[in-house]
């Protein structure tokens, strides 16, 4: 047993290997939340040593501002067609990797490529894919078909969606394509002896047996999408007009361009808060889901 | 994968065609998502001539190499290139070194403060530090970490230690307590339990750390754009961004940027495939 001296200094040096940590997190990233929180209540511009304090009025104007209703706007949907699109689309190529098919390595690579490249890369190569490439397929068959899905208000989201899934269906099939290769065989095989048909078999085994694996890219997308802004910031600028300028753009412009700091904390809170209520929500509901299971 | 049965010739006949569609179809996907990858590599080597009079998808007429050195100049890449690197392999260094003590600390006492220490930091991963990125610009501003070299890389620091005391402490079981108490009994301190037993543990772990990490470092623009306007302190990502804007007519050395940012990336990811699967599916399967 070690001497109670002995006990102390331990306890000191044990907290000394958590401390560095949480000095950084919490002034890298909760103190900022808290001073978030704070300047959300004034009208602050960013310049002057004066906070004028107006309570909630930034979290009212909001309500009626037309850009941030159209910000919102757009990031909802943006969110809600990548988590739908992205985690069918991951799980579809997941099962066809897992089914035995040839080269499988190769287009496990194939898929997963577009990752590494960075968003802001990515959206300047589909800037030009759409306006400089894909016309080149017009050339070559003769037809007419417009790929400049930027260039107009109503196309813009389908060709970010396009980009987005692009770069990311790969990284979440990497989990739908572990987690299926972790399903024991047995189950299949049991499944089999009873006659049980392909499609009773994916329905009955494969799709609980994910549970957690759709926890993580359900959560994982939607976060992930709710906070899109470099891929915006090369592939449209947030264009055309405002057609796409996602919440985190909007908090840009509205705060480094139109200094109004006071405001554009408000706009981060309440995304904040708007990300902790769906994490919630969906964790909640998924994870109750797993346990059923 | 789900079994099927196979009796007769004519289900041979369907399973085969079967697999036969699926190839194919996994062939024309494969050629779909590599069409902007191929573009790249083929700008990148082309003429200006070859780029506004040729189809796009015609292949350059000779090794074209002029791109890349335009590319290595104007993205001023002796200096852009090693301050992305620095801030990388720093920022993830420290984050291992830190994460890990932390993750183990964490494991090691079983105490109140540091389940609510845990939780604490947890909190980092359901908020992403872009919902933040005003007030954290704010306070750096406000501590004078904007435009400075240390600066950039305490809040690549800051804002990665979530996710990584969240992997590490996910690996923590792997470290058996026995070898921990053997030395313990010899007498060695903590810190020397740490950097001398626990840590070189965790290599797999830090493993999956690393890439994960060096990737999102790398790939960054918002903290990066926000944090550094000096020139001599920009990221590549942040001079790629200011050169080849949207209304940039010469592509193909923005072509050949893409090939030089990419590169150095791709090469860690294939040293390190092994682990990055296992990262992410750690979570995925254990739930």
């Amino acid at each position: 047993m070690p001497k109670p001296r002995f006990k102390l200094v331990m306890k000191v040096q044990y907290f000394s290997l958590v401390f560095p940590s949480l000095l950084l997190f919490t002034v890298g990233l909760i103190l900022p939340m808290i001073l978030g929180v704070y300047y959300s209540l004034t009208s602050w511009d960013g310049y002057t040593k004066d906070f004028p304090f107006i309570g909630l009025g930034n979290f009212a104007k909001m309500l009626a501002d037309p850009h941030t209703l159209d910000a919102w706007w757009f990031t909802i949907r943006f969110a809600f067609w990548n988590t739908l699109i992205q985690n069918l689309l991951a799980l579809f190529f997941a099962v066809i990797l897992d089914t035995g098919v040839k080269a499988k390595t190769f287009y496990r690579t194939v898929l997963f490529l577009p990752c590494l490249i960075a968003p802001i890369v990515a959206g300047f190569i589909w800037q030009h894919m759409y306006f400089d490439v894909l016309p080149g397929f017009n050339a070559l068959l003769g037809t007419k078909v417009n790929f400049g899905l930027f260039g107009k208000s109503s196309t813009v989201l389908l060709g970010l969606l396009i980009v987005n899934n692009w770069q990311f269906v790969g990284y979440w099939m990497l989990i739908y394509l572990a987690a299926l290769q972790s399903i024991p065989r047995e189950l299949y095989e049991s499944a089999f002896v009873d006659g049980a048909s392909f499609r009773i078999q994916f329905l009955k085994i494969t799709i609980p047996m994910l549970a957690p694996a759709f926890t993580i890219c359900i959560v994982g997308i939607t976060v992930g999408s709710l906070r899109v802004y470099d891929l915006l910031v090369s592939a449209t600028t947030g264009g055309p007009g405002r057609a796409s300028t996602s919440i985190i753009y909007h908090i840009y412009n509205t705060a480094l361009n139109a200094r109004q700091y006071g405001y554009g904390s408000a706009l981060s809170i309440s995304l904040i808060i708007v990300l902790l209520v769906i994490a919630v929500v969906q964790l909640g509901v998924l994870r109750r889901r797993e346990v059923q299971l | 994968m789900i079994g099927s049965r196979i009796h007769t010739a004519r289900d041979r006949w369907t399973a085969f065609t079967r697999k036969l569609c699926l190839q194919i179809f996994m062939i024309v996907i494969s050629a779909a998502l590599l069409l902007p990858i191929f573009t790249v590599i083929n700008f990148s080597f082309k003429t200006r001539k070859e780029l506004y009079v040729d189809n796009p998808l015609a292949l350059p007429h000779s090794l074209y190499l002029d791109n890349y050195i335009s590319a290595l100049e104007r993205l001023n890449v002796g200096t852009t290139f090693i301050n992305t690197f620095l801030y990388t392999t720093l920022s993830v260094f420290f984050l291992a070194v830190l994460s890990g003590a932390a993750a183990w600390a964490i494991a090691r006492n079983r105490g109140r403060f540091y389940r609510f220490t845990y939780l604490y930091f947890l909190l980092g991963i359901l908020i992403p530090f872009q919902a933040l990125f005003l007030p954290i610009y704010i306070v750096g501003n406000a501590f004078h970490l904007t435009n400075t070299f240390y600066g950039i890389i305490l809040m690549y620091v800051a804002t990665g230690l979530s996710f990584s005391i969240f992997l590490m402490t996910s690996f923590m079981s792997q470290v058996p307590v026995e070898l921990e108490e053997a030395a313990q009994m010899d007498g060695a301190s903590i810190y020397r339990t740490y950097f001398r037993i626990v840590l070189p543990l965790l290599k797999p772990a830090i493993a999956t750390l690393v890439i994960l990490q060096a990737f999102a470092i790398w790939n960054d623009y918002l903290l990066a754009s926000l944090f550094v306007s000096k020139s001599s302190l920009k990221t590549l990502n942040v001079l790629f961004q200011q050169l080849f804007s949207t209304t940039s007519s010469n592509y193909s050395t923005a072509m050949a940027g893409v090939m030089i940012s990419v590169v150095p990336i791709s090469i860690l990811f294939v040293a390190l495939q092994r682990y990055f699967i296992k990262g992410l599916t750690a979570g995925a399967v254990k739930g």
